[in-house]
């Protein structure tokens, strides 16, 4: 153990003296290493946060939409576009057995006055059932109620931000009116963070969420634009599919309405993420290449500045394999100095867009830029290593 | 202890010409013998003694170490001997800059194979008291004098406890005040503590501390 602190100590020593080279050669690895770790976790976050997203719904939701989705191109596009459900779809997807609970949902964006300032909002209406189906929590207060979709009343709960932004606290909120395009309602409470928003998802955070026949308000012709709804849990999904679609086939052409179900997204959205990961280490891992190619080359160039201190060990007795080790140990101190640093910067780097971007570091990242550093460290510091090993004592010794 | 038996050194400058640094010789050291080889410039001790240091290995002939054929060891073997059997001096003191005295002294006992029977930490100190460099134990060789140095490079020589201390022009780079203590040292050590020397210079004055001088000239011992 002496013998290996010996070594470890004495290339930090040389690293000392020559503090400048040192940084500039590891500076190929170090970009290597931020460029890896920063890219997969900006790939891992954005994951995270799309599964996050729909392991929310459960594995047993299902949602119709009008429109061939997947051709039309999202929620929000789809939702523009052709013939939007009205309460005799609800009723009908209502009587299908195997579905535990439906919601129905549309929305409505407005301006929402607050006791402290008024803001461009966006409402969603839906039953009582859509809270479960979503996995909302409420925080503050209480969900609304099938009261309250009975009797129409103008209840809403709100989100964590928006609550925060029009009454100063979510404590504040509670019970207070909040006038949206000129109706005047009641929040009841508030929800508990869902997180995201930010870069193209919902943030429901900002959002308020109300009764559906209360919605009907600023919508007379009764329409939404989609159901959500919960499965039974013994019965195959697919089977449930098939009964959902022949309840819609009723009334519409099967290019009209689109039935989707999260995970399947989800493994579509998986598959992306992972081709996309892929390319991303790829072009990183050039990087690293070249950080081991300069690590190559000043090895050495040591090499060749140590050829009399190589003379000078092997005279007073190391062995080839000594020497060898001596010299990988100072390539994997260099290069792992350069995945450290890279490493720490690419954490500071994550800190700093975590507040705009779900980046999201995992523990396999930091395991695989140390590992990979280490790796590079020996491969491209056995060849130098071994020029050093297989120098003749006597020439080394006698060189000046 | 150490024995050349008709041993050549030659390099093969081209097809035609070959230079021989060190034509047929044979040469023996003796158990505690102080020998000095002395010779002008290009004579071929210094190839003398890298062969004798087993830094070399000559083009033919025979070097024996302790009733063991050089020629039969590997590599690492041939280390092992360097590590344990001698200790070199050089002219150039040759310490490792970026390591301090008491590393440099220890630096043998790192590549050791077999296991010592002393802490060498323990024996450096109590060498560098003792030879009066206390004090300089965490300098750098930079820091010290060109006497210091040789030295610590003779302590480095005296950790594994070798049977021979080969020293090539241990004087050369020292004035001859501090070139006389350097040589009052090493017969220090052959007297007391029957440690076997073998000097080459160049010096007359130098050589004369050796009880046998091998004269070596024209790339042959006379």
């Amino acid at each position: 153990m002496t013998y290996f602190f010996f070594i470890i100590k004495s290339a930090l020593e040389d690293f000392r003296r020559s503090k400048m080279q040192t940084f500039l050669t590891s500076l190929g690895i170090l970009i290597g290493v931020f460029a890896v770790v920063t890219l997969t976790a900006m790939g891992l976050g954005l994951k995270k946060y799309i599964s996050d997203q729909f392991d929310a719904l459960g594995t047993n939701t299902l949602f119709v939409a009008p429109g061939k989705l997947l051709e039309s191109g999202g929620f929000g596009a789809s939702s523009l576009l052709g013939n939007r459900f009205d309460l005799k779809d609800f009723n009908r997807l209502k009587r299908v057995r195997s579905i535990t609970a439906i919601t129905p949902l549309s929305s409505k964006s407005g301006t929402a006055k607050g006791s402290k300032k008024s803001e461009f909002v966006t409402m969603f209406f839906s039953s009582e059932a859509f809270f479960n189906i979503s996995g909302f929590d409420i925080d503050k207060g209480r969900l609304f109620e099938k009261r309250d979709v009975g009797k129409r009343a103008k209840v809403v709960v709100a989100g964590p931000k928006i609550a925060e932004k029009l009454f100063g606290s979510i404590g504040e909120a509670i019970d207070k009116k909040v006038t949206i395009d000129g109706v005047t309602f009641t929040i009841v409470g508030v929800i508990k963070s869902k997180g995201g928003g930010g870069f193209g998802g919902p943030d429901y955070d900002s959002y308020f969420f109300g009764p559906y026949t209360t919605g009907f308000i600023f919508d007379p012709d009764k329409k939404f634009i989609r159901f959500a709804m919960k499965t039974d849990e013994n019965l195959p999904i697919a089977t449930v599919k098939e009964e959902v679609k022949s309840e819609m086939l009723k009334r519409y052409k099967e290019d009209q309405f689109s039935i989707i179900e999260p995970t399947e997204i989800l493994s579509v959205v998986n598959g992306i993420f992972g081709i996309l990961n892929l390319v991303l280490v790829a072009i990183a891992s050039i990087s690293l290449l070249v950080g081991g190619i300069g690590i190559m080359n000043i090895m050495y160039v040591t090499v060749s500045d140590k050829t009399k201190e190589v003379g000078i060990r092997r005279a007073i007795g190391a062995r080839k394999n000594d020497i060898l080790f001596q010299f990988i140990v100072e390539a994997v101190a260099l290069s792992i100095l350069g995945g450290a640093l890279g490493l720490g910067l690419a954490y500071i780097g994550i800190l700093i867009v975590q507040p705009y971007f779900p980046a999201y570091m995992d523990v396999t990242s930091v395991a695989l830029a140390l590992g990979v550093s280490t790796l590079i460290g020996v491969v491209f510091g056995v060849l130098p290593a071994r020029k050093a090993a297989n120098l003749e004592p006597v020439e080394a010794i006698r060189y000046e | 202890m150490i024995k050349l038996d008709k041993v050549v050194k030659s390099y093969k400058i081209d097809e035609e010409t070959t230079f021989y640094a060190l034509k047929e010789s044979s040469v023996e050291i003796k158990d505690k013998e102080f020998v000095s080889i002395i010779g002008p410039s290009g004579s071929g001790k210094s190839t003398l003694m890298h062969l004798i240091g087993l830094l070399d290995k000559p083009t033919s002939g025979e070097i024996i170490v302790q009733d063991k054929k050089i020629s039969k060891l590997n590599d690492d073997q041939i280390s092992s001997l360097r590590n344990e059997f001698i200790g070199f001096v050089f002219q150039q003191f040759n310490l490792i800059p970026k390591l301090t005295v008491l590393e440099n002294i220890l630096l043998p006992a790192f590549y050791a194979r077999k296991k010592l029977e002393y802490d060498p930490r323990e024996k450096a100190l109590g060498l560098i008291k003792r030879f009066g460099i206390q004090g300089k134990e965490n300098s750098y060789p930079n820091k010290i004098s060109g006497g210091q140095q040789q030295r610590v490079a003779i302590l480095r020589a005296l950790i594994m406890e070798p049977k021979m201390i080969l020293a090539d022009e241990p004087t050369g780079n020292l004035d001859s005040k501090t070139g006389t203590e350097i040589m009052e040292m090493l017969k220090t050590l052959n007297e007391d503590e029957k440690i076997t020397i073998a000097i080459v210079t160049h010096e007359v004055d130098i050589a004369k501390y050796g009880k046998r001088i091998i004269h070596v000239k024209d790339g042959r011992v006379v």
